[in-house]
């Protein structure tokens, strides 16, 4: 079976191969060409990032079911860099339990998730927006650095930020895996995460 | 993430032309499939006194095998896993105990604080199947149990915290302790029932399910006496080991007594007899689980 070779041109959703029978020598004349640009290769959308972080940071507004068709977790990553960052800024070196804290959060959420719910989740798609979500704890951290976080104020802010970041994320999912009458129990284990994180944070 | 096939770039120096003293493919080259890490066995052992074109034919067709070999045999390893997942975590079973919502979770946590009204507990059936949780308040399920679970760990972890007692590593003793105990508490429970040779249709996860319950009073314990004290901590605890006393004698009447009995006909027979102390001995259990597990993290 002669294989011959093809030229790449994908999109970003769908990499498609062209069959093309001819010889090798144009070959490279045509890739330089058709070569899709970088970010669209890599799978990063700047647009589908935007509008998901306005989704997270608009707790009332509702949520597009078909935004979390693709799992991006580049958003998610820079995110979880950023809070790893503001806690350096606080004098806590603590990327460690930032991440060990996220893997397992993220197994136990995407196990619930998949029980609870007739369609199935992926992994990413759990990752990704629980990542999102931790854009107000971004807040919160870099609150700590100007000012200790133990007082009265500080609690009440942490819960309030604790409640935003969960019913952001809990509104994605339900709006993303079309579960009724589940939010407030979509909510409280995205809260105890997101309290764990707080917790780092404060103290 | 979709696919994404990366992209090969002929040196300028290798336009098509293989040398002819080489005493094997040059594999850094565009002459494999263009779709990633699969590159087969194709370059090596191939003297490639021919031309370039030929080489490609006699290496494409190699590393075009492998390469679905490589996907089918990835296709193979995910089929496995799945048809096995089931064998050891019965997935369909455990979403009937997960198909909750929030009513529900309200109604049965009211139930676990204040069961002294509820008149009727016995689970609807639909056709040989107990309806899911979501339309009875009766039937057990695995959320309230699994988040209570979780929470304890979580707020054993503050109330050590608040002592300055506090370390990573405890947290997971406090949760491994609890799991112990909750497993010791199902193996001595379903012993028993296989001694005194029981017939009911209570499963292994019902059972799971039944003895979780006790930490939503033990939260609440912890929580009372962290804000108010060991005054506050004994009275919550006291009301809720009373509460998952009577909570557990009326569910689990139902379900180990036999018929009459539960309807509340005394019936007399050594058998009844010790299916009556099964059942008296697990509601009492609850309490002396809930103390044991709590006092050490109030002081």
């Amino acid at each position: 079976m002669i294989q011959p070779q093809q030229p790449y041109t994908g999109q970003i959703f769908q990499p498609t191969q062209t069959f093309s029978p001819t010889a090798p020598q144009p070959f490279y004349g045509n890739s330089f060409e058709d070569e899709p640009p970088l970010l669209e290769e890599l799978g990063i959308n700047f647009d589908h990032i935007w509008q998901k972080t306005l989704t997270v940071l608009h707790p009332l507004k509702v949520a597009d079911g078909s935004i979390m068709n693709e799992t991006d977790l580049a958003g998610p990553m820079v995110f979880c860099l950023a809070f790893g960052a503001t806690l350096l800024l606080a004098g806590k070196i603590q990327f460690g339990y930032v991440y060990g804290i996220s893997a397992i959060g993220c197994l136990g959420m995407f196990c619930l998730l998949n029980l609870m719910s007739m369609t199935g989740v992926s992994f990413g798609c759990v990752a990704s927006v629980l990542g999102y979500c931790l854009l107000p704890m971004i807040l919160l951290s870099s609150f700590a650095v100007i000012f200790s976080l133990q007082g009265m104020i500080g609690i009440i802010l942490t819960a309030g930020i604790i409640g935003w970041c969960s019913f952001s994320a809990s509104k994605i999912f339900i709006s993303a895996l079309a579960m009724e009458g589940q939010q407030l129990l979509v909510a409280y284990p995205c809260a105890l995460l997101y309290g764990v994180f707080a917790l780092i944070s404060v103290f | 993430m979709p696919a994404l096939a990366s992209k090969r770039r002929i040196p300028v120096s290798h336009l098509g032309m293989a040398d002819p003293h080489q005493l094997f493919d040059d594999t850094s080259s565009a002459q494999s499939q263009g779709y990633g890490a699969q590159r087969g066995p194709s370059g090596l052992g191939y003297p490639t006194a021919s031309a370039s074109p030929q080489a490609a034919f006699l290496a494409d067709p190699v590393s075009n095998m492998a390469m679905a070999y490589g996907s089918s045999l990835a296709a193979q390893g995910k089929e496995l896993v799945d048809k096995n997942i089931d064998r050891f975590i019965p997935v369909t079973k455990l979403k009937y105990y997960f198909a909750v919502d929030t009513l529900y979770v309200g109604k049965k946590l009211g139930l676990l604080f204040f069961p002294y009204l509820h008149q009727d507990w016995e689970v609807q059936y639909q056709q040989d199947t107990p309806v899911a949780p979501r339309f009875d308040v009766n039937a057990p399920d695995l959320y309230i149990p699994a988040m209570a679970f979780i929470t304890y760990v979580l707020v054993a972890g503050l109330a050590l915290g608040t002592q300055d007692r506090f370390s990573p590593d405890l947290l997971g003793l406090q949760a491994s302790s609890a799991l112990a105990w909750l497993t010791l508490e199902v193996l001595a429970i379903l012993l028993s029932l296989y001694l005194i040779t029981v017939n009911t249709d209570l499963t292994t996860i019902d059972l799971v399910a039944f003895l979780g319950y006790k930490y939503v009073g033990m939260i609440g314990g912890i929580l009372m006496g962290l804000l108010f004290g060991k005054i506050g901590y004994y009275l919550v605890l006291g009301w809720c080991c009373m509460s998952i006393f009577v909570f557990m004698i009326r569910t689990l009447r139902l379900k180990i007594l036999a018929e009459a009995a539960a309807e509340g006909v005394p019936v007399r027979g050594a058998r009844n007899q010790l299916r009556m102390y099964l059942t008296m001995a697990v509601a009492a259990a609850q309490p002396l689980l809930m103390y044991w597990l709590t006092f050490h993290l109030v002081r």
